[in-house]
């Protein structure tokens, strides 16, 4: 099957489960637990614990946002054919978040504020018992300064999350971001 | 208007007005003086590399649909329909053998010419009424390539795109001719700054001495070999016609060793030294200078670097091309690119694309800590004091104007134009000097362009001064668009 992930540049290693069947209902314990496990993501985010986020990633992990654009009705894509914002692997990723952790990644000091808004979470299953998909919405607000406006990033998500000895862990990630022009001056953020 | 005698002279001199950076006057004058006459790039060829192929890109406010016809010929026309203005085009980017006005219908084919005219006879009695024939989109003023990379200039009369681009197309070529077939661009990757276009565009001529400090945090999680702060003042910075750069300093080797100690396997080196001159070549092998970063006046910029893309040693080159497009001033939206060999190995451009994502573009670590720094300067500069504040851009020479170190002679650097090692401000220097001499030099009025009209009478006479000759098609089928606007004139 044709996804954002097999068709990104950089996707290969990633794994190629999907979701079947519908929804699971909402008291599902495996909704639950993924629902959970989203929800105490986004408060990591917020809080820029980069290190303690990694740790909730697979090593074979693929992190993806398509660039979007905008196409004409029946063009039959709409995301720049072979750019990404992000097309991450464990190692990419692990490099992003040492710099943050560095005393001198200036673009976080002083830090932003963020909140990522967490909703429309729904969850299915895989061919697997141990790995499920979990779509949500999600929309950071992030301000830095005083008196500069703050900015917007609303994406939708699809998630592969990995039940691990460790607990449950993201093996891949597809944002879909709302924006074809971002507006927020560089992405030194996680959605 | 406020004279701006002073504020160019002083920029001449090295010392820089604080608010040139955000100045809504100065910003009016530079839409109309460099916006209005300079070659702005566009897109390249391979971004469009089939009949019917079209992106949709800006210059200024204008929107142009820039594609490739059924005839394979590159066309930028002004994305504005002839009858009442409505967009032709509302997709960024797509592959359309024809585009339909969606108010009230009119077609054109991806020429520019008019097919479809709803009711023609009716509405107008044919072509008694409204000459539908020979009528097309308003096509770019001026427009022309090099290596691929498409411009357009809003003055019919423009000089030449060589002659504008001038000895800068030397350095142009080792981003954008490593092989026959040239690169292929993806993206871009568009985002918004609040930050005046200039800033970005003087950085990447030529600043060297924010590397050491705003990249810091790069190099400390040992993505990037070089930027120690004493290497960067080892390479170079040159200017040479339209645009300049930087430059690192090789370790000692041959040509080959040299391109392979940034990444390149063999099998580009050899096409790189059948694509590149003897000079070009020079300019590594011997003076063993690599090119980095630059910018082509006034608002294209490139970027060759070399992370690591893996945990391991090696490194791996990327190219990026981008453009500081004016939204205002002090709002700039960054089109980014990432570029690659088009004869590269599958392998290569895949880590090459990894490599450029994780340096440059919306999410780059490099650009992270750039953006940041000229937002903050761009905000600083709006106010009363900044008006006070002349900055010194004076780095490199000494006050009676002498070199701190002395250009480097022919033997030292085989590149055209002027090349100095040490830090220095020189490049900066040259593009705000381009920048006053377009400020400085009013443009000729425009011409304007009738759609179908009747002859202009008298009453119409004392405009129609370099108007379209009165009811003739504004456009014979001629071989390039610049001449077409020329044959309206
Ligand atoms: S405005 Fe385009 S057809 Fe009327
Ligand atoms: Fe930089």
């Amino acid at each position: 099957m044709e996804t954002h992930s097999t068709r990104s540049v950089l996707g290969a290693h990633a794994s190629r489960l999907q979701r079947v069947g519908a929804t699971l209902p909402f008291d599902d314990e495996r909704h639950l637990a993924a629902h959970r496990w989203l929800v105490d993501e986004a408060w990591l985010l917020d809080a820029q614990a980069y290190s303690d986020w990694l740790a909730l990633l697979t090593e074979d992990i693929h992190y993806v946002m398509p660039v979007r654009v905008t196409t004409a009705l029946g063009a039959g894509f709409d995301t720049s054919p072979g750019m990404a914002h992000f097309d991450e692997d464990w190692y990419s990723l692990s490099r992003r978040v040492a710099r943050f952790l560095t005393e001198h990644a200036w673009t976080e000091d002083p830090p932003s504020r963020l909140r990522h808004h967490l909703s429309n979470v729904r969850t299915f299953a895989t061919e697997d018992p141990d790995h499920l998909i979990v779509d949500s919405a999600t929309l950071l607000f992030r301000n830095r300064g005083d008196v500069h406006e703050g900015s917007l990033v609303s994406a939708g998500r699809e998630d592969l999350l990995r039940r691990t000895p460790e607990g449950w862990k993201l093996a891949r990630r597809t944002i879909m971001v709302d924006d074809s022009v971002m507006r927020m001056q560089n992405l030194a953020i996680f959605l | 208007m406020t004279d701006q005698t002073g504020v160019l002279a002083d920029v001449r001199r090295g010392m820089i007005p604080a608010h040139i950076y955000n100045d809504r006057e100065l910003f009016e004058l530079e839409r109309e003086r460099i916006f209005g006459r300079a070659w702005i790039f566009v897109a390249h060829e391979s971004e469009i590399a089939k009949p019917g192929d079209y992106v949709v890109r800006r210059v200024l406010e204008d929107s142009f649909i820039v594609a490739r016809d059924e005839k394979g010929e590159i066309r930028a026309h002004f994305n504005m329909c002839l009858h009442r203005g409505m967009q032709v085009c509302r997709a960024e980017i797509g592959n359309a053998s024809h585009f339909r006005c969606p108010y009230h219908g009119w077609s054109y084919r991806n020429d520019g010419r008019i097919v479809g005219l709803p009711f023609h006879q009716d509405a107008y009695g044919g072509e008694a009424g409204f000459k539908r024939k020979g009528q097309r989109l308003l096509p770019a003023p001026n427009l022309a390539t090099y290596n691929g990379l498409i411009f357009i200039s809003m003055d019919p009369d423009a000089e030449p795109l060589e002659d504008f681009l001038g000895d800068f197309r030397f350095y142009l070529d080792y981003y954008t001719k490593q092989s026959p077939s040239g690169i292929e661009l993806r993206g871009p990757q568009r985002w918004r700054v609040k930050a005046n276009w200039k800033i970005g565009a003087e950085n990447f001529a030529g600043d060297m001495y924010h590397t050491p400090q705003t990249h810091t945090s790069v190099v400390e999680i040992g993505l990037f070999r070089e930027p120690k702060a004493e290497k960067r003042k080892d390479g170079c910075t040159y200017w040479a016609g339209a645009g300049g750069g930087t430059t690192y300093k090789l370790p000692e080797g041959d040509l080959d060793e040299r391109l392979r100690y940034v990444g390149y396997p063999q099998e580009m080196v050899d096409r790189m030294k059948h694509s590149l001159s003897e000079d070009q070549l020079k300019v590594v092998g011997d003076d063993g200078f690599m090119i980095s970063a630059a910018s082509a006046f006034p608002n294209l910029s490139f970027v060759h670097n070399w992370p690591r893309v893996a945990e391991s040693d090696d490194v791996l080159p990327f190219i990026s091309i981008r453009q500081w497009q004016p939204v205002s001033e002090n709002e700039t939206e960054v089109l980014s690119w990432f570029a690659v060999d088009a004869e590269a190995p599958e392998e290569f451009k895949a880590l090459s694309y990894k490599a450029y994502l994780m340096c440059f573009g919306s999410t780059g670590m490099f650009e992270q800590d750039d953006v940041e720094n000229w937002v903050s300067l761009t905000n600083t500069a709006a106010g009363s004091m900044a008006r006070r504040l002349l900055l010194n851009s004076r780095m490199g020479i000494l006050e009676d104007g002498t070199e701190v170190v002395p250009a480097l002679t022919p033997e030292q650097f085989h590149g055209p134009g002027v090349a100095h090692t040490g830090y220095g401000e020189y490049n900066q220097r040259e593009l705000l000097n381009r920048w006053a001499d377009h400020l400085e030099r009013p443009v000729s009025t425009v011409s304007t362009v009738e759609v179908g009209g009747p002859a202009a009478g008298p009453a119409a006479a004392g405009t129609a001064a370099g108007a379209a000759p009165a009811g003739a098609p504004p456009n014979a089928v001629a071989p390039t668009a610049a001449d077409q606007v020329r044959a309206q004139a």
